[in-house]
């Protein structure tokens, strides 16, 4: 039906020409000739008005879109899993020789991390005075961390970065660092670094001394070495990510005692950030873990296996974390809404000052004084702001 | 027409129809515009008829409540009569050897193809070799052990199976029953040999309380000594059968708690995507193979209690009831609609009981510890958190119809600010033309 207009309007010589056609019978829009439309000085005053209103609305909408919304989901882990990934760095106040890593686990597995990590010998000093080297729960001036003012950078106030800058940073290539030469003297401490693969079930991650917890390996060491002081540098779960900051990078803790337990509890989240409807394609996503610690450390006594303990635990539910952006042609429709609606609502804005002038006019004029005649257009002028 | 107060705030003034010019690019925007407006509120109405499931994640504070564990599993190299479904929770509660709500079909051994074997045929032959025929004065020996509790004959050991259970009462190792008169009289041993090629298939629903727990598929009777849990293995170590038995087994089905039908299940959503709340059992239909009679299988298993609310199940709501009576399978399902259930969250872990390096996965670091049962066993712990999937409608009525007046209010608005574009557009060339003519 609509065709047949339009081919009739095809073959219309002018389109423009105020014929009777058919098609022009339908014109929900009547055009008043130009004779007879007025052009007021207000009138032109609130177009001004509003078409600064629309750009700013306009503006707005235009970088809340581009900006894009986070969403947060999560679900329950799908498929059958088996391994976990643990990346860590960490420096211990004690000679290489002298420790044992070692992961045992709910699965009745122990896995000798030792021989899958790298050992480096290394000086103290050079790690525990680094930048950016702070006590957990402490930021680096020593100050507790209160979880505030996280609203002021943070959009969500969930602490975290956004979500295309940890995509983009987990696409970088993961490696190790150099640890520092040693110039001359023999290291006073070791740097234990490494992806190591665990069974993902509840387990513990210990750094023992030789000859203390395990009874075949090693001769019994002199309780004097014992110092378990020690500077994690990088310490996390899944793929190695090292610009993703995790609770305890860069954590240190130190102690005199030469019986120390230093034990952290871990809970292990499955995250996912994915940039774009993770349903569609090219969208590109991130799969890592985060997780929740709680420290805790004591002096103990000789009955008691002193060392650096982390237990972790790893929850069923998964989180996912989605930026995304609307389409292009919502966006477009979105745009539409606004600025129709602020011409709707700057045309009656008009008819209403207009005729608030009109009222006030009349009132004036049928009173005593003459001298105000002709402030109608004063008038509109004020009532723009 | 009186003028009234009013008649400056028309908001909808009207031209005089003489002062009126109706154009035809006017009217080719007005049907493109109601084309528009029909195409979007199509749309709108189609979000307003929508149904979405929104899950929400909240802590679950249901107590006491008991837990249906379902399930079908296949071992084509151990026999129905070596295998024993133990359920054990940190409460303290034991079920050994369950029985009730779990059938165990013999399946054909694997040369055969190892389809099932008819079970009425089976209930044939039991029936002439069953005990009837004694002597109603006659009183078996239990042979040392206390005669067990549930004897058909008090004090008596009237049957292989009761002397059995005495023997497991007593936490002694029974074996095949040699210079038992009961069981040399019922065949015992024979039948346990004539069933050795077979495999057993065991499927069912158990309840159990929904604490921290483990149950497990292992051979041989299982007892409590104090407080370690013990099979007698001794069947099954000592077989008849070339290469042993051996616990491969093929899970077609497990879950805790209702399924939730299909229809639902296509609601939640595309269920390829790991992030879906699409409803999945994730060891449904998986199978592990070994040769390795010293095997054992591990599944650590964590619970989310999951809840599924149908749209206007608040209405049919009937409040909340716990019938412990009830049959197994008809846990979970309200009348209203509404179906609670659990997902789960799977890892797989395996090794041989004789300990070693897991140097043929790959990962020589990674010693197992050793000794222990061969069997499958299921670790269980629930989550505190439970997701609730509710059916929503995705728009209510009056977003619907304010939905619509944007629509139409929109495009109608815009539609005059082309149309006017056009309009003085045309004017505009029309004076020019007319000025270089």
């Amino acid at each position: 039906m609509m065709n047949g207009y339009d081919e009739k309007h095809a073959m219309d010589e002018d389109p423009f020409a105020a014929k009777g056609g058919i098609v022009s019978a339908f014109d929900a829009f009547p055009k008043s000739k130009p004779q007879y439309v007025q052009r007021t000085a207000g009138g032109g005053k609130w177009t001004v008005a509003m078409m600064v209103v629309s750009a700013i609305l306009f503006w707005s909408e235009l970088a809340r879109w581009w900006r894009g919304s986070e969403t947060h989901t999560f679900a329950v882990e799908k498929g059958v899993s088996h391994i976990l990934d643990i990346n860590l760095d960490i420096v211990v106040r004690m000679k290489c020789a002298d420790l044992h890593v070692n992961v045992q686990d709910a699965a009745g597995d122990r896995i000798l991390a030792a021989s899958k990590l790298k050992h480096d010998p290394t000086n103290w000093a050079q790690w525990a005075d680094a930048r950016g080297i702070h006590k957990l729960g402490r930021d680096e001036n020593g100050r507790r961390i209160t979880g505030e003012g996280w609203t002021v950078d943070h959009d969500e106030g969930f602490g975290e970065e956004h979500v295309h800058d940890i995509v983009s940073l987990g696409r970088r290539k993961a490696r190790w660092g150099k640890t520092p030469r040693l110039w001359g003297a023999e290291g006073d401490s070791c740097r234990i670094y490494g992806s190591l693969e665990l069974n993902k079930v509840q387990g513990d991650f210990h750094i023992t001394a030789r000859g203390h917890g395990y009874m075949e390996f090693g001769e019994h060491l002199d309780h004097n070495s014992f110092n378990f002081s020690h500077v994690i540098s990088e310490l996390s779960f899944g793929p190695y990510l090292p610009s993703l900051t995790n609770p305890l990078d860069g954590t240190v803790d130190t102690t005199a005692a030469h019986f120390h337990k230093f034990q952290y509890f871990m809970s292990v989240v499955p995250t996912v950030y994915s940039l774009g409807d993770p349903s569609r394609m090219g969208s590109r996503s991130v799969v890592t873990n985060q997780y929740a610690v709680t420290e805790q450390s004591r002096e103990v006594n000789e009955q008691t296996i002193p060392g650096i303990f982390f237990k972790y635990d790893i929850e069923p539910i998964l989180l996912n974390i989605v930026e995304s952006r609307d389409p292009f042609f919502v966006f477009c429709i979105k745009i539409i809404n606004i600025l129709s609606g602020a011409l709707v609502a700057g045309h009656w804005g008009y008819r209403l000052s207009d005729w608030l002038v009109d009222v006030l006019g009349k009132r004036r004029r049928s009173g005593r004084s003459e001298g105000m005649l002709g402030s109608s257009k004063k008038g509109g002028a004020f009532h723009d702001d | 027409m009186a003028k009234s107060r009013f008649t400056r705030l028309d908001a909808f003034t009207k031209t005089v129809e003489d002062a009126r010019i109706r154009t035809t690019s006017g009217g080719i925007v007005t049907i493109v515009s109601l084309i528009v407006v029909f195409f979007l509120s199509w749309g709108e109405w189609r979000d307003y008829r929508r149904i979405e499931v929104h899950p929400e994640l909240i802590v679950d504070k249901g107590r006491g409540e008991r837990m249906e564990i379902h399930l079908n599993i296949s071992f084509p190299r151990v026999p129905c009569e070596l295998l024993t479904l133990d359920v054990m929770d940190v409460s303290g509660e034991q079920q050994h050897g369950v029985q009730h709500g779990v059938k165990k079909t013999r399946l054909r051994p694997q040369s055969e193809g190892g389809g099932p074997i008819d079970s009425k045929t089976l209930s044939l032959h039991a029936a002439d070799e069953t005990a009837t025929h004694l002597d109603p004065s006659y009183c078996g020996p239990c042979y040392g052990a206390n005669p067990p509790s549930n004897a058909a004959k008090p004090g008596c050991c009237q049957t292989c199976d009761e002397v059995r259970n005495a023997y497991a009462e007593a936490s002694w190792a029974f074996g095949k029953g040699e210079g038992v008169e009961q069981c040399e009289r019922e065949h015992y041993a024979e039948k346990l040999d004539e069933q050795r090629h077979e495999g057993c298939r065991i499927e069912g629903g158990l309840r159990v309380n929904k604490v921290i727990g483990n149950f497990h598929l292992a051979p041989g009777r299982s007892f409590s000594n104090g407080n370690m849990h013990v099979h007698d293995l001794k069947n099954y170590w000592d077989t008849p059968v070339q290469g042993g038995h051996s616990f491969t087994h093929t899970i077609h089905h497990l879950r805790f708690g209702p399924q939730l039908p299909d229809d639902v299940g296509k609601k939640l959503g595309n269920k390829n995507l790991p992030w879906t709340n699409h409803h999945l059992n994730p060891l449904d239909n998986t199978h592990q193979e070994t040769d390795d009679p010293n095997y054992n299988y591990m599944y650590f298993v964590k619970i989310v209690p999951t809840s599924y609310l149908p749209l206007g199940w608040e209405k049919r709501f009937s409040g909340f009831r716990e019938d412990h009576g009830a049959e197994i399978g008809a846990f979970g399902k309200g009348g209203d609609g509404s179906i609670e259930t659990h997902q789960y969250s799977v890892t797989s872990h395996k090794r041989s009981l004789a300990g070693g390096d897991d140097s043929a996965e790959g990962h020589q670091e990674r010693l197992h510890s050793k000794g222990g049962i061969p069997g499958v066993f299921f670790s269980y712990d629930i989550s505190p958190m439970k997701v609730i999937n509710r059916e929503e409608r995705a728009k209510t009525f009056i977003g619907f119809v304010a939905g619509l007046c944007a629509i139409v209010g929109g495009t109608l608005t815009v539609a005059a600010a082309v149309d006017r574009a056009m309009f003085e557009g045309g004017i505009r060339l029309k004076k020019l033309r007319s000025k270089d003519l």
